[in-house]
């Protein structure tokens, strides 16, 4: 039924005029939209942008209106290519990264709509919660801090783009080849499994199917669930009658219907593809993990030596009795340094206190 | 309508009534089509940062956006297919970026040391 849908979208779609033509004008919407020197017309690019993208969008719906997806689709679609725009277009680094937590949400969205929940919850923690703080942290500590004569200004390096009209032409010229694959490739691919096979796995869960069964009194209190002689931690369980077979009080085994809300839920089938089907991968993503760690302490280490050295210099020069390379004694409220500079410390204080008299004394003048 | 692609288990025709087995219903073809376009849509808008941008940070910000692209785009055929080594994969995707992100956020804050810029022209003598 979706196949001659498709079809007609493919054809649709592969029409240079439409697909080519939509694709050029987001590019010349991106093109105008970066950031550039003097006179920057962002709000006509980006335009120019959400009307491309709204034709190749709406093409896609309108070409099969018996299979739309679901219309948070099309909001979550709409903020996230909308952030991604102001992310590569905001002069300023800590927008953008703003921006860049909004394109995470709206794809952790994305997500859920495709019933990968764990994978969006993840998404969330993983990646707003962790990487892109880590990036704001970053860009607050690497940015000159503003001085008195120029206190609002923008880095040089962040005003304009470098090559806009080349960079996007390559880029969306890259994106009218992904897609033409993705929609002439689409339609070839085989049609989607069984998802009957996951359920079976259901065997390997006995205290969910004795919990369910218990909730939904099709398990007695002195019965209990049969599991298999050659594999003894899988039931014995028939995915597709949806039975498992199980042992009365008295010793008979009969065949019983499963609870009809009993499903594998996400985490569990991801668990079992994750740690059954790909065992190796927790490995080599801990081992990258670890590579990772290793080499930013590495990266980072080399300027705590200088500091280091600079501290024992100082901590020598302190030992000595002699006044520190740089900075004023007063300042430093070390023993040393308060030994060094005694009498002016002293005075300072005496001063102080004198001025403070003074002024009680104007106060009560009065 | 609306449930096509939302979390409701839904009969499949084809499959006999009788059996009581009623599956996700796989999506169709047309609705792949939609969240693949984002997904390339995304990973051009990132593409066009990396190359444009010059500021160091924001050019590790685009490469993520890459990434969130794939990611979709994973995610949307491990639906399509019913197949969840997809979901695998986007846990592996998130791995590498979480390494991206500390490595190269320690390289560049190494780089602003040195040159006192995020600039990547600053590096141009790299290049060779």
């Amino acid at each position: 039924m979706h196949t001659r849908s498709g079809v007609n979208a493919v054809e649709l779609l592969v029409n240079p005029f439409l697909l080519y033509g939509a694709i050029a004008l987001g590019g010349i919407g991106v093109c105008v939209a970066l950031p550039r020197r003097g006179v920057n017309p962002q709000i006509l690019g980006a335009s120019l942008a959400a009307i491309a993208g709204l034709v190749v969008i709406g093409a896609l719906s309108l070409s099969a209106p018996d299979a739309l997806p679901n219309l948070h689709f099309y909001v979550f679609a709409a903020i996230a290519l909308g952030s991604a725009l102001r992310v590569i277009t905001h002069p300023r680094p800590v927008y953008a990264a703003l921006y860049f937590i909004l394109v995470v949400l709206s794809s952790a969205g994305l997500y859920l709509l495709l019933s990968a929940e764990f994978m969006a919850f993840a998404l969330i923690i993983i990646y707003a919660g962790a990487i892109l703080i880590t990036y704001l942290f970053v860009i607050m500590l690497a940015t000159q801090s503003p001085t008195e004569d120029r206190v609002d200004v923008l880095a040089d390096y962040d005003v304009a783009a470098r090559e806009p009209v080349l960079a996007t032409g390559a880029s969306f010229v890259l994106l009218a080849v992904l897609t033409t694959l993705f929609f002439s490739g689409v339609n070839q691919l085989p049609q989607p499994r069984d998802a009957g096979a996951r359920e079976a796995l259901m065997a390997e869960m006995p205290r969910r199917v004795e919990s369910a069964m218990r909730r939904a009194d099709t398990l007695a209190a002195g019965e209990s669930l049969v599991f298999l002689e050659e594999t003894p931690w899988a039931l014995d369980l028939d995915h597709e009658a949806r039975t498992v077979m199980v042992q009365r009080a008295d010793g008979v085994v009969e065949a019983r219907a499963l609870p009809g809300d009993l499903r594998l839920r996400n985490v569990e089938s991801l668990a079992f593809n994750f740690l059954n089907e790909h065992p190796a991968t927790i490995e080599i993503a801990g081992v990258i993990l670890l590579m990772a760690m290793l080499g930013a302490t590495v990266l980072s280490r080399r300027q705590v030596e200088v500091d280091e050295d600079l501290k024992a210099q100082q901590a020598a020069s302190l030992r000595l009795g002699r006044a520190m390379p740089k900075g004023d004694a007063g300042a430093a409220p070390s023993p040393g340094a308060a030994r060094a500079g005694g009498l002016p410390g002293g005075r300072f204080t005496s001063s102080g206190g004198g001025g403070g008299g003074d002024r009680g004394g104007e106060g009560a003048r009065p | 309508m609306m449930e096509t692609t939302l979390l409701a288990a839904q009969t499949v025709p084809g499959v006999a009534a009788g059996a009581g087995m009623d599956l996700v219903a796989p999506m169709a073809g047309v609705t792949l089509a939609h969240y693949l376009f984002v997904s390339a849509a995304m990973f051009a808008l990132g593409l066009v940062g990396f190359l444009v941008r010059r500021n160091l940070i924001v050019m590790f910000l685009c490469t993520e956006l890459m990434f969130q692209a794939a990611g979709i785009a994973m995610i949307a055929f491990a639906r399509y297919h019913l197949e969840m080594s997809g979901q695998t994969f986007v846990i592996f995707v998130l791995t590498v970026a979480a390494a991206e992100a500390a490595l190269a956020l320690a390289l560049v804050v190494l780089l602003f040391r040195m040159r006192d810029s995020l600039s990547s022209e600053a590096w141009q003598e790299l290049k060779g």
